[in-house]
Parts: C-alpha cells; structure tokens; sequence
C-alpha cells in the first residue's frame, strides 16, 4: 500500500510539474515571514519591559502642615492606594538636591536651614498617572512628572509588538488559507478518479495515499524552505537591529520547529479534512 | 446471492422505485430491462451501493447493503464486478493500468496483475491497445476496457448497467458470450439492457421494470 501511495503520489506530482513547487514556496513566505516577526518580537521584549518598570513620582506636601498631620496623611495614602510605595524625603537630602538642581538657593538654604522647604514625599508606582489624583487634595502642594522616557519607550515597543502579533496572525491565516485552496483543488482536480476507485473497491487508505503523498512532498520542501529563509533573514535583520542597541539573538529552535510543522502539518490537516469531506459526499 | 425486500428510491420526491421485491440465486444469469428512465441504473446502483435506498432492506452476497458501514465498503464492492454505462476510467491511465489497478486493491502482484490483465484484454480483442490511453479509443473499445477491468479479477458477481450500447453486433454477441461463460463458472450475472435482440439472443430469467416496480419476471420472450 505504501508502494502504491509513493508511486501514484509521484505520478500525481509529475503531472502538476511545477506548480506543486511554486505552490510550496508561495506557502513557505508566510510562514517564513512568520518565524522572522515572531523573532523580532522577542527582541522585543526588553525593551517592553521597561513600560513594566516601577516609576516613581515626587510630590510635595502644603508646608501648612505639621509632623502629626504629615504622618496622618501618609498613613490614610498607604491604606487608600496599598499599591503605591511612600517613602518621605528627609529635609537634608532634599535640600542637597535642589543645592544640585539649583546652586543660586544654596545660600538661602544655608541661611534658613532645610527647615523652611515643603515636605517632599516619593511614590513608587507602577502606575505613575494613578498618582494625578493627589492634585485634587488640599494636603497636596504640587504632584511631579508622572510619565518617564522608559515607560514611553515601553510602551511605544508594546504597541509595535502587538502590530507584529497581529501581522503573524494574519500570515499564519493567509498560509492556512492557501493550503486550504491548494488541496481542494488538487483533489476537486482528481475527484472523479478518487469515486471511481472507491466505486472500484479501494480502501480509503488506498485512495488517499498518494494524494497525502502528493500533498506531503511539497509541504516538506515548503517547511525547507521556511526554515533556510527564516535563519537567513533574521541573520540579516539581526545586523541591521545591532546598531539600535537591541539584544538580538538568532532564531529560537522552537519557532523553527513550529514553521515545520505548520508547513507540513497545515496541507495535510487541509488534506485529511477534504478527503474526509469527499468520503462523507459519497455516503 | 441478491435479495431485495420492499425497496424504494426517491429523488426530490419523485419516486423512482417503488417498494421493490426481488430474489437472484448464486450463478444464475438475469436481464434486468425497460423502458429509459424505468429505475434500471438505479436499482444497479442500490445493488453495489453507490447509494442507499430511500425504505427497504438490500442484501448482495451475504452483506445487508443499505445499512453497511463506509469502512465495509470496500469488501463488498470488490466481490461485485461493475460495468457501468460511462466506463468510468481513469483518464491519466493506460488501458493496461485501468485493468491492473484494480488487481491492487486485491493485493495481487504486479506481475500476475499484467498477466490476468493481459488475458482479459486479449479475449475482448484489445490486447494491442494496451498501452493506449482511453481518450485515444474510440467508443466501442472504451466499453471493453471497463468490462476487462470488471471480470479481471473474477468477481463473484457481474453487474453490468448496458454493456452492448457502445458495441457492434459481433462484438455484443462476443461479449454475451463471454459472460455467458462467466456465469457457468459460477458467477452471478446481471445484465441492464434495452437491446431486445440481446435479450432474445439468449434464453434467461429476464426482469422487466416499468414506473419503479418488476412487472415480469421469468424468461424471455415471455
């Protein structure tokens, strides 16, 4: 039987000459393109996770406000928001970085004592524009910048992988599509040949072999050529992302895996179900 | 060897047969005829289970058809040699494959297949053509590639749906001749004609279908 399915497949395959190759590199460059995105996702993720980072957001209490009400505050903070870190900066460090930021209040500094300046209190916070709420209480002078360039970098690289995740998406769609059309047609393309053996008394192993043949050889050159094309490219691509500053590294054995079984796996899972479908289409 | 109890056909409410009884003995010879559009490919067709009945029950060869499992198929269809009215062969094959595929399906070796095969087409006087494809035959030797294909491989029953359309006298005469002998060796014959000289060529029981039910059974000319 397995005779029988070699040699007709290879009979099936000679007389589509080369429309059985063009059809398996037309099926390996989305899944080629797929295995390159999913790689430049992963380099990726680096630079995503700086938009995960803890940012942290200065504010400034009303001078109007003694130690007790200070504490009072902070403690009511803590409970409202149990996900926001609350640390006060001391008088000394705080004067210490304005001296830095701006030397021409050194000498006021000096002269008054740390004492005179607003409480300055650090909320660590993974979600610093959570922190805008505080500009509406009256223990609150003045919030800080509550937006930093890693959490905007982040995010800019999040929503470009997502761009990328949608792309693979839709080349993974566009491949399924293809081998889909690929093997109807071929065997719409036999179907009279495929009712007259099962009228003749062949099995449906017998009448299936050599078109899973037939569909099986184009589907291993076409996950070749995804494969060779993926490694090539993102060697290529790697060179070009190195002087971004991006970690790049090469393809992963798993999405190569994957792209071989999806090339080869996708026609004959198209195979399997028409074949099924022309079976049922005889009872 | 075929038994058919109460069965019926119906295509988009158009009745077809119409609760038919019928009772073939193993090794017997029988004319199925009537007028075109009588149900005579129809009930041929129930008979190798190239479709099921609408109502009834349908045994050939020991198996209850109309019930049969896909996967049983297979096994009953390889006791039933088919003629069919359109040849059906495969177009991308030579004669002598059309003929040795089948042998395939038996699990018989290639080289006794090309053998048995190149018996059969020697006795329908179409050995030369062996390597011919059948789009480069004419009609008449066409039909005879699909009656080789049916008796190569010994079949314990001939279900042949009008094998003398497309055939001269001498050789529709050859063939019923040959499946005359067929049926002495012990097979089943059953033979869809509206050739009324075949039929009075050859005393047989013959079955005359008219509007989806046997309006005679027993031997021709009645």
């Amino acid at each position: 039987m397995i005779r029988h399915a070699l040699a007709e497949g290879w009979l099936l395959l000679r007389s589509r000459g080369l429309i059985s190759p063009v059809l398996a590199l037309a099926l390996a460059i989305p899944i080629s393109l797929a295995g390159v995105t999913i790689s430049v996702r992963q380099w990726l993720a680096p630079v995503i996770e700086l938009g995960d980072r803890e940012s942290v957001v200065s504010i400034l209490l009303h001078p109007r406000l003694d130690g007790a009400e200070r504490r009072t505050w902070m403690s009511e903070q803590a409970a409202t928001h149990p996900q926001w870190q609350l640390a006060t900066v001391e008088p000394d460090e705080l004067a210490e970085r304005l001296a830095t930021w701006f030397p021409y209040l050194e000498e006021i500094l000096d002269r008054e004592g740390p004492e005179m300046l607003p409480t300055m209190v650090e909320i660590r916070t993974r979600d610093p524009q959570g922190v805008l709420v505080l500009k509406e209480d009256l223990s609150v002078l003045a919030v800080g910048p509550t937006s930093s360039v890693n959490q905007v970098v982040g995010r800019v690289a999040r929503q470009f992988a997502l761009m990328l995740i949608s792309v693979v998406v839709a080349l993974i769609a566009g491949a399924v599509l293809l081998a889909a059309v690929w093997v109807h047609l071929e065997l719409h393309r036999h179907a009279e040949e495929i009712a007259i053996m099962r009228l003749m008394g062949a099995t449906e192993a017998t009448v299936r072999g050599p078109f899973l043949v037939a569909v099986a050889a184009p589907a291993l050159l076409a996950a070749a050529a995804s494969v060779v094309c993926t490694v090539l490219a993102v060697g290529f691509m790697a060179r070009l992302a190195a002087p971004l500053g991006l970690t790049t590294a090469g393809v992963s054995p798993l999405i190569l895996f994957v792209q071989v079984v999806g090339a080869v796996g996708l026609p004959m899972a198209a195979a399997f179900i028409t074949l099924e479908r022309y079976a049922s289409a005889d009872d | 060897m075929i038994r058919i109890r109460g069965a019926t056909k119906d295509y988009d409410r158009r009745q077809i047969l119409r609760g038919l009884d019928l009772s073939v003995d193993a090794g017997e010879m029988v004319f199925l005829t009537g007028p075109s559009g009588a149900g005579k490919t129809t009930l041929l067709r129930l008979l190798y289970a190239a479709e099921r009945p609408t109502s009834g029950e349908i045994w050939v060869a020991g198996s209850r058809v109309d019930t049969l499992a896909r996967s049983e198929l297979p096994q009953l269809r390889r006791k039933i040699g088919v003629i069919f009215q359109d040849f059906k062969l495969l177009r991308r094959k030579t004669v002598l494959e059309n003929v040795t595929f089948v042998l395939r399906f038996h699990g018989i070796a290639q080289r006794e297949a090309h053998r048995r095969a190149y018996r059969v087409l020697k006795r329908l006087g179409l050995h030369h053509r062996q390597s011919a494809l059948p789009e480069a035959l004419s009609g008449g030797e066409q039909q005879r590639v699909a009656i080789a294909r049916a008796l190569v491989y010994q079949p314990r029953l001939i279900l042949a749906d009008e094998p003398t359309g497309n055939l001269d006298a001498d050789l529709a005469s050859e063939l019923l001749s040959l499946l005359c002998d067929i049926n002495y060796q012990g097979a089943t014959v059953v033979l869809a004609t509206h050739d009324h000289a075949l039929l009075e060529s050859l005393p047989a029981r013959t079955l005359v279908l008219r509007r989806g039910v046997i309006d005679y059974d027993g031997m021709w000319p009645p």
